[in-house]
């Protein structure tokens, strides 16, 4: 309620929000109308008899990239307004369950079960099965399972789009009530991707280790953040399992973690201590410990796409930004910095047409800078982006330039 | 229904029926909520467009046009009997002639977004509402937008060359063109601007550009009494100084831009000034202190001159967006903001200032006043429970006393955001004032030629 109740509808968000245009410029699919939309079921939720509004796209569809925040001059949150949105539908209180997103159900009760997404746990781990880490240190190497599932989203996406949205959606309502069959999705694996996305974590590995750091690594113990619980709404099932993996990792005695993506580092950094008592764990992304004199300069032309969750997270990190402009001609695209522009991927598993629409005009964007390369600090934005232009992961980058 | 399976033929895929996706379209940025249309329309082009508009003529319905929806009273929200038709999927600029000083650009384009493209060559387009992010070319030329800077460059009508125009029988017209001079007969581009949606719709504009100033630098001047800030710009001008921008705000809003973006003010001001002067960078600073000791003239309590980039940045964004954030400074939740808009030439600002200080003791509400000074452009943004009927009453009365004081001092009702569904009253009384009803009944004549039918946006501006 306090979140619209500010809101003079002048559509400044709207002009940010990348799934507006995205959309056809559909108003429900921006900022604005997902604002209106959350006006609405709160005046509606106060009458006996409230419409039942089919609005779960509207919300579920917003990327959580938070621009529209970024320009609100009320200081509203349209991102927050779709989370709580998405928590009124997974508590089913104003509008009915119906509206759920059977695939995010199906996310979640496998989360809840197996500390990840699709139930891989064991898979998450095979690409440390060659190196050694320091079993005994306080610090880890914390991945958060992003790299290694990016390979199975990819796969159900393009399966969802060959088999249309309907049957998508009963094949997960049919995962959703019986979560092992969610291993079966352990079939459904992008063979090309998993190889660059081993590369990018070996790669941080050899960064770290060459700038000295030990740390260790929980291989197949290694659970999930729980992102996708608190970007879709499932609030107390996000508090209860947030706790859960703390009092892992607590348990383990770790006192540090080093996290390798932006989603991982912005929810440990900011949202784990909004819900765990006196949460007292470090939280480093792994340039903060990588030295800057192991790399060499290149003459290279690149860009660099940065990731909302670096750019406008309540503790903005910028290091990925500094280091590359200090070793190559670096070209940041029309939108940068706190302006940065979504590159479509959290949409890609549910709404893949929305998601390619937005990495598309992103990809303009990149492209308009005219550099040879695209640099990307994040797996869901490196497998978004991917498609069309020779595009990097940062630690794949930075490892050709080790001297 | 008929009208939505007809439109779904002209154009498949781009017809939005459902409850959920038509409740975004009832609000633009005014207080009024509109009723459900029969269907929102989102074409492709113009000859989808105008074969909509052929259909809905033939077929008597009404339709009701969308830019950026944020008009400020009510002129682009919907009835139940009509068709919404956004104009967002006419996005692209389609040419920047930098040697002929003009841009074509279709009507959906954001204000913002043509000048980023236009400041690659160096160029601006100088209508400057504090909305550009969210405005478009179609509707900023229908109300003939202001703006920050229209003390230096006027308003939208002075930069329109020509424009593209579906009229409301689906007809496709050209009107102007790209030269700088053009006499042959009617200019009924002009009769466009601040048309309000009402003769027709326009698709894409042929708009004029310039150069970008060389660089600009701000002072900040601060002041106890209203008039004195209304003297000190009108003694600017006297002096011959033309600023690019001429900003006020009064203390609620300074108090809220300080709330928001944690701006603050010296102690004891009650009003605050933003002026920004243009010049060459060998005599930036020689002008803004010519400025500057101009101002100081007025019994500040505080003059600045700043050209930090940053802190310029700053400040500008929290202007453009004090009409957004201003609704924090309420003394009530249930409170909302209703804008008003009245014009005076430059002159009679410091004593139009007063009379509307009286007025809002007389009428015992609470009001945040601030506008574009340079230009005699005073917004009275008052707070109210716009559910509440009584104290619409009196807001309603302040409205209308303020707009009579405009007039009064030989300004006008409605300076920048037209007049929707809000001033319909207020424009009549500005006429009779005036003793000019017969303009009001020439615009109707103009409205009953171009659309006998009364389809484009009924009911906005007056009543046939
Ligand atoms: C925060 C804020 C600040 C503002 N500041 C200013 C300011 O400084 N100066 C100022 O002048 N205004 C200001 N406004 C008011 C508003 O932005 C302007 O009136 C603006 O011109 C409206 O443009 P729009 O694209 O949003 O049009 P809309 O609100 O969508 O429509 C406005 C009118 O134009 C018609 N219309 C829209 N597109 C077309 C088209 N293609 N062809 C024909 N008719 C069309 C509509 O039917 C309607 O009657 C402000 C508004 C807000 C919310
Ligand atoms: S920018 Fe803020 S105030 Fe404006 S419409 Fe969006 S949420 Fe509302
Ligand atoms: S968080 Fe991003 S996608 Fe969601 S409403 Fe805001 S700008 Fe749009």
């Amino acid at each position: 309620m306090e979140e619209v109740e500010k809101c003079v509808n002048c559509g400044f968000c709207e002009s940010v929000c990348p799934t507006f245009p995205a959309s056809g410029y559909i108003s429900s699919f921006g900022a604005r109308g997902r604002v209106d939309l959350g006006k609405y079921l709160i005046k509606e939720s106060l009458k006996k008899n409230p419409v039942d509004l089919n609005i779960a796209d509207s919300f579920y569809s917003c990327l959580s990239c938070n621009a529209c925040v970024v320009v609100c001059p009320a200081g509203v949150n349209a991102g927050k307004v779709s989370l709580i949105a998405r928590k009124v539908i997974t508590e089913g209180n104003y509008v009915s369950r119906s509206n759920e997103q059977p695939v995010a159900k199906m996310i979640v009760n496998s989360i809840m079960k197996y500390y990840n997404p699709l139930g891989l746990r064991k898979k998450c781990s095979k690409w440390a099965k060659d190196l050694e880490f320091d079993s005994r240190s306080e610090t880890i190497l914390y991945t958060g399972n992003m790299f290694q599932l990016m390979p199975y989203s990819k796969s159900l996406a393009s399966i969802k789009k060959k088999v249309g949205k309907r049957n998508t959606d009963r094949f997960a309502r049919l995962l959703a009530s019986w979560p092992l069959l969610i291993k079966l999705a352990s079939n459904l694996y992008d063979r090309d991707l998993a190889i660059r996305m081993e590369k990018s974590l070996k790669g941080i590995v050899m960064l770290l280790k060459k700038s000295g750091v030990s740390f260790g690594y929980l291989r197949e113990d290694e659970p999930y953040p729980g992102t996708f619980l608190f970007e879709l709404g499932y609030e107390q099932e996000f508090r209860e399992y947030a706790n859960k993996v703390y009092g892992m990792f607590k348990s383990r005695g770790i006192k540090q973690v080093i996290t390798v993506d932006p989603h991982t580092y912005d929810i440990m950094k900011n949202e784990y201590p909004k819900v765990i008592k006196e949460f007292n764990i470090k939280v480093l992304h792994y340039l903060e410990l990588v030295k800057t004199d192991i790399f060499r300069k290149t003459e290279e032309t690149i860009t660099y796409h940065e990731p909302c969750h670096f750019s406008r997270s309540e503790t903005p990190f910028n290091s990925p930004v500094e280091l590359l402009a200090n070793l190559s001609d670096l070209r940041m695209p029309a939108f940068n910095g706190r302006a940065t522009y979504c590159c479509g991927g959290p949409d890609d598993l549910i709404y893949t047409d929305l998601a390619n629409s937005v990495s598309d005009a992103r990809s303009e964007q990149l492209r308009a800078t005219g550099a040879s390369k695209v640099i990307t600090s994040c797996p869901i934005c490196f497998t978004n982006l991917n498609k069309y232009s020779s595009v990097a992961e940062l630690s794949e980058f930075l490892e050709g330039l080790l001297i | 229904m008929k009208i939505v399976s007809e439109l779904e033929k002209i154009s498949p895929g781009n017809v939005l029926t459902s409850k959920e996706n038509k409740i975004p379209y009832l609000r633009d940025a005014s207080y009024y909520t509109g009723e459900f249309p029969a269907a929102v329309v989102i074409p492709r082009n113009t000859s989808e467009l105008s074969r909509i508009m052929k259909f809905c003529y033939e077929n008597d319905v009404q339709v009701v046009l969308r830019g950026g929806g944020s008009s400020l009273t009510g002129s682009s929200i919907p009835n139940e009997e009509c068709i919404l038709l956004s104009l967002s999927r006419f996005d692209k600029i389609i040419e920047v002639r930098v040697d002929d000083n003009y841009v074509i650009a279709e009507a959906g384009v954001r204000l913002d977004f043509l000048n980023d493209e236009l400041s690659k060559f160096n160029y601006f387009y100088p209508p400057d509402p504090a909305s550009s992010r969210v405005s478009t070319v179609g509707g900023t030329l229908a109300t003939n937008a202001g703006g920050l800077h229209g003390v230096m460059y006027g308003v939208t009508k002075n930069w329109v060359l020509g424009m593209e125009v579906v009229l409301p029988n689906g007809e496709i017209v050209q009107l102007g063109g790209p030269t700088l001079k053009r006499s042959m007969g009617y200019d009924l581009a002009a009769l466009m601007i601040g048309s309000e949606g009402t003769l027709g719709i326009i698709t894409k504009a042929i708009l004029r550009i310039l150069p970008k100033p060389e660089c600009s630098g701000r002072i900040l001047a601060y002041y106890r009494l209203i008039e004195d800030a209304g003297k000190a710009v009108s003694e600017l001008k006297n002096k011959g100084i033309i600023p690019l921008m001429a900003e006020f705000l009064d203390r609620i809003s300074m108090d809220s831009i300080k709330q928001v973006k944690d701006i603050d003010y010296p102690q004891g001001s009650e009003y605050m000034l933003l002026v920004d002067i243009a010049s060459s960078v060998e005599s930036l600073s020689r002008h803004l202190e010519l400025a500057a000791e101009i101002l100081r003239k007025f019994d500040p309590v505080n003059v600045r001159i700043t050209t930090d980039a940053k802190e310029m940045q700053k400040m500008y964004d929290a202007r453009k967006g004090l009409y957004s954030s201003i609704l924090s400074q309420r003394n009530s939740k249930s409170d909302y903001v209703i804008i008003g808009d009245v014009v005076v030439p430059s002159s009679e600002t410091a004593g139009t200032l007063k009379d509307i200080q009286k007025s809002i003791e007389k009428h015992n509400l609470q009001v945040a006043l601030f506008g574009h000074i340079g230009d005699g452009n005073i917004h009275t943004n008052i707070f109210a429970d716009v559910e509440n009927n009584e104290k619409m009453v009196v807001v309603e009365d302040f409205q209308n006393e303020v707009g009579m004081i405009a007039v009064k001092h030989r300004g006008s009702v409605s300076a920048e955001h037209g007049i929707g569904l809000e001033k319909k009253g207020l424009l009549l009384r500005e006429f009779q004032q005036r003793h000019t009803e017969g303009t009001l009944e020439v615009m109707k004549i103009i409205k009953n030629c171009v659309d006998p039918k009364n389809i484009l946006n009924r009911g906005k501006m007056f009543d046939l």
